[in-house]
């Protein structure tokens, strides 16, 4: 051994324990309890306490018997308006969500195909932009486009002043119009992510074999979106027909959807087990979609695999 | 300086035995290398001694310490990771001042003692960088420094080159070498490079489903493969399959293959598995005679591939097994394939091995 | 095409942005009613200053906000820490256990909460509204940390340890100082998070405690008056401001090499 050794001689480490700290598993159940335990009393305690409420016959109150019933899940049958607004939710859903899809598409496309660099991640920051802002004012901005004499109208008669009303606020179309605005981005989003990865290549490869264009979208762009378009659809669908702020604020008279009613009942009418079990069979509908949809992008993505 | 004793240790992860006991010792200043393919349990056993993992069973000692029990950050052990394990957020200096800081080492004697060492690694004023600055090469020094600065008992290395290229390796392996003489540290090293195991270590030690099964001076793992499996992880080998009879072993065509002197041979009649290196074989065209006390055999050529200054032979012996053999491109002519060829080795460059078929 | 596209895009611009800045606009204009021509005044704004119960209900949101970034945030943190770093069985349904807040439709989870807060006596307003948005920011936080730490190798912190940390020092000197942007982000989001919440907001507050986008939907529903449109530009600009922020820190791969 040479005497020349490059540094000192220090020992074992000063100071340092030399035993193990506390058990590894109550150290990751002290690091996870505080978000779980919140988890638990905020979102699961709540949801399961809804779930016992929704099969109690009235809002419990003072001494009055608590009386179990099946009667709530049962409202579709015995208050048949029920059936119809359901229908128009999902209906609006429908048209929300395909509009979503369509625009979204074409827009995440454009962004994949036609810009690059800077200018792709500048428009994708305000593209996103409005979307972690606040939902409610964004409504209520469509009422200034929309209302008669609004901006729609203003921009209308500056062509032809002597025109009528176009406004179409407290309408059907408004709503899904204010839905398709707060929701776009998303699409958008997830549409991107899944076309961004298409390799320049793959469209070339199309071209030399002939593919047209519209041959080289239906069935190269479309297919390898199709995961994006999924999830988009389902993280528009869900919270569209739950909701209830953009119905009010854009339909007016015309907005009664299973949102509205949902609440009604837990603000108006104070019938807090028919809400519940409103709310759990409109969960039970987002979950059979859910599960549709999550097959039937299993199957996909298998597929393309 | 120490060396390290590893005892009766096992592992396993639920039904997946990964170490099953394993003994072995890693004398003081000595370099070892753990050799072995992947999922061999070789980086396990090299983080059992340094306490990342915890044995099911058994003990390691370093120097009279047993440190079964003992935590990593208590066991003064110097590693070097794979991927260099750099603190990005910190400059060189603070990067090797870490384990000094840990020790109460701060001031004066740590700026010298951080000096001595960056100049070890021959990398004096490259302190005040980021480790993003640097190359491949000159991270990995720093991370031997912050190893070094520490004056462990043990220095591991778990694949430290392995993410550098071939000529940087090369480079390496020396600075390496040239490092654990000067601080005579005991080092164990891990590698999957046979090559690497071979030029740098004192012992390599070859593991296969989590055993040792092997493990000796390089030449002599090399030489004098116990195992089929020894013998075909490190290096290429031939295969040949006999009967014994008075250290003779008769291959299935009738050639007679004789055993090395020095070679124990087993009672006769026993069916054995014989190893040759290929670069230690002659080959000439034709049937031929060998010189008296050779081993021979007959083989047809049935591939010749040129590589310039070597040529690869592959052949089919008369007993039917696959044979390879490199030679010397020294006369420039080279033999045809489908030639007939005589195959010639000195007996003592026959390896019985003991796994039989 | 390309063309076409960038053309598309600028559509796309024009229908997210247009309606925002109309509002933002009317909030300029002297006319009550919102009518044309435009006369620029700011006195919508000085009305603001006199309008004591949006005012308070500001402060409410930005004191929430900041409460449910700080809440959220360490124990975000936390779990994230633990789900990334450590062997923990069933670690896939702990992860799937904080979809429901984000999946399921606010309206459902903000009347769930109602129902159960009145049924255990813990009740209305600044608590409920704190318990309610933390539980909301907490998954996101979670994700946004998880992300940040999926970049950081784990062996930083063996390296650490070889040289003499324990695991709670290496953590706090190695691994804490690289996740810091990651932290910082994930506070942002949720004070974001929080600051824009209306659904569970409106559920859980009392006519005494309320937070602006609570305040600004029953204006709504009162009436129209460009008082609304100050308020919402105030508010809108604030967490266009706070995600700006959060972009520029959380920004992939961002400023953390080249510190």
């Amino acid at each position: 051994m040479p005497a020349d050794i490059p540094v000192a001689s220090t020992g074992t480490p000063s100071g340092v324990p030399a035993r193990r700290g506390i058990p590894g598993s109550v150290a990751t159940i002290a690091l996870l309890l505080p978000s779980y335990a919140w988890l638990l009393l905020a979102v699961f305690l709540p949801l399961c306490t809804m779930f016992v409420f929704s099969f109690m016959n009235a809002t419990p109150m003072g001494k009055t018997p608590i009386v179990f019933t099946l009667k709530h899940y049962q409202a579709f049958y015995t208050q048949p308006y029920l059936v119809k607004i359901a229908w128009d939710s999902l209906l609006m859903g429908f048209w929300a969500t395909l509009s979503c899809a369509i625009l979204g598409f074409f827009a995440a496309l454009a962004l994949a195909r036609a810009t690059t660099g800077r200018v792709r991640e500048t428009l994708l920051i305000l593209i996103l932009l409005p979307f972690w802002t606040n939902g409610l004012v964004r409504v209520f901005s469509w009422t200034m486009v929309l209302r008669e004499g609004g901006f729609l109208d203003m921009l209308l008669h500056s062509v032809l002043p002597d025109a009528g009303s176009i406004g179409f606020l407290y309408t059907r179309p408004a709503i899904v119009l204010g839905l398709v605005h707060g929701y776009l981005p998303y699409m958008i989003l997830t549409c991107y992510i899944a076309l961004v990865t298409i390799d320049d290549s793959i469209l070339e490869a199309a071209e030399s074999l002939g593919a047209r264009w519209w041959t080289i979208l239906g069935k190269i762009l479309v297919p390898l979106a199709l995961p994006g378009l999924t999830t988009g659809a389902v993280l528009t669908f869900v919270p569209v027909i739950g909701a209830f702020m953009e119905p009010r604020i854009l339909g007016g008279r015309v907005g009664v959807t299973m949102g509205t009613v949902i609440e009604d009942q837990f603000t108006q009418a104070f019938n807090w087990p028919l809400g519940a079990a409103l709310s759990f069979t409109m969960l039970a509908v987002v979950l059979a979609i859910f599960a549709t949809f999550s097959g039937v992008l299993r199957r996909n993505s298998g597929a393309a695999a | 300086m120490t060396n390290v004793k590893i005892n009766s240790v096992a592992k396993n992860y639920g039904q997946v035995s990964v170490l099953s006991d394993i003994t072995t010792q890693f004398p003081e200043g000595s370099f070892t290398s753990l050799l072995g393919p992947s999922g061999s349990g070789k980086t396990t056993l090299l983080r059992i001694v340094a306490g990342f993992v915890t044995p099911d069973s058994g003990t390691v000692s370093i120097g009279s310490r047993n440190v079964t029990n003992v935590p990593v950050w208590a066991r003064n052990i110097g590693m070097v990771f794979q991927s260099y394990a750099l603190f990005p957020h910190m400059t060189v200096r603070e990067n090797v001042a870490f384990g000094l800081a840990r020790r109460g080492i701060k001031g004066a004697e740590a700026r010298s003692q951080i000096d001595r060492a960056l100049e070890m690694v021959r990398l004096p004023g490259f302190g005040d960088r980021k480790p993003k600055q640097l190359s491949g090469g000159q991270q990995q020094r720093v991370a031997l420094a912050r190893a070094l600065v520490i004056q462990p008992s043990v220095l591991l290395l778990d694949e430290p080159l392995s993410a550098l290229d071939r000529r940087l390796r090369q480079e390496m392996q020396v600075e390496l070498k040239r490092i654990q003489r000067e601080t005579g540290l005991t080092t164990v090293f891990v590698t999957h490079d046979q090559e690497e195991a071979l030029a740098l270590s004192d012992q390599v030690a070859i593991l296969d489903r989590g055993q040792i099964v092997q493990m000796g001076v390089p030449t002599d793992i090399y030489e004098k493969p116990k195992t089929r499996f020894a013998a075909e992880f490190l290096g290429d080998t031939n295969f040949l399959t006999g009967t014994v009879s008075a250290r003779i072993v008769t291959l299935s065509d009738g050639t007679a293959i004789r055993l090395a002197d020095a070679e124990v041979a087993p009672s006769d009649g026993q069916s054995v598995t014989l190893a040759v290196r290929p670069e230690k074989i002659r080959i000439v065209e034709g049937v031929a005679d060998a010189e008296p006390g050779l081993n021979r055999l007959q083989a047809r050529v049935t591939a010749v591939i040129y590589a310039g200054a070597a040529l690869t032979y592959v052949l089919t012996a008369s007993d039917g097994t696959p044979f390879k053999i490199f030679a010397q491109n020294t006369t420039g002519t080279i033999i045809p394939e489908g030639a007939q060829v005589t195959l010639t080795w000195e007996p003592k460059h026959t390896i019985l091995l003991q796994d039989q078929a | 095409m390309i063309a076409l596209g960038k053309f598309y895009l600028l559509a796309i611009l024009v229908f997210l942005y247009l309606p925002i800045i109309v509002m933002m606009a009317m909030g300029f204009n002297d006319s009550s009613l919102y009518e044309l021509p435009f006369h620029f005044t700011t006195k919508w704004y000085v009305a603001l200053a006199d309008n004591s119960q949006l005012i308070s209900s500001g402060i409410n949101s930005v004191v929430i906000a900041l409460i449910t970034a700080v809440v959220a945030t360490v124990a975000g943190t936390m779990a994230a820490v633990a789900l990334g770093r450590r062997v923990i069985r069933g670690k896939s349904l702990l992860q799937l256990l904080l979809l429901p807040p984000i999946a399921i439709p606010w309206l459902i989870t903000g009347t769930a909460m109602l129902v159960f807060f009145f049924w255990t006596g813990i009740g209305r307003g600044m608590h409920a509204l704190i318990l309610g948005h933390v539980a909301l920011a907490i998954p996101y936080v979670v994700l946004v940390v998880g992300t940040g730490l999926q970049t950081i190798r784990a062996d930083l912190e063996e390296a650490a340890m070889s040289l003499g940390s324990t695991p709670v020092h290496a953590f706090f000197s190695v691994t804490l100082p690289l996740l810091a942007p990651s932290i910082l982000g994930a506070a942002l989001f949720a004070f974001a998070v929080s600051l824009d919440q209306f659904v569970i907001s409106y559920f859980l507050s009392t006519p005494g405690f309320t937070t602006l986008p609570v305040q600004i939907y029953s204006a709504i529903r009162k009436g129209f008056t460009p008082e609304i449109n100050a308020i919402s530009t105030i508010l809108l600009l604030g967490s266009m401001a706070v995600i700006v922020v959060f972009a520029v820190f959380a920004r992939p791969g961002g400023n953390r090499d080249k510190r």
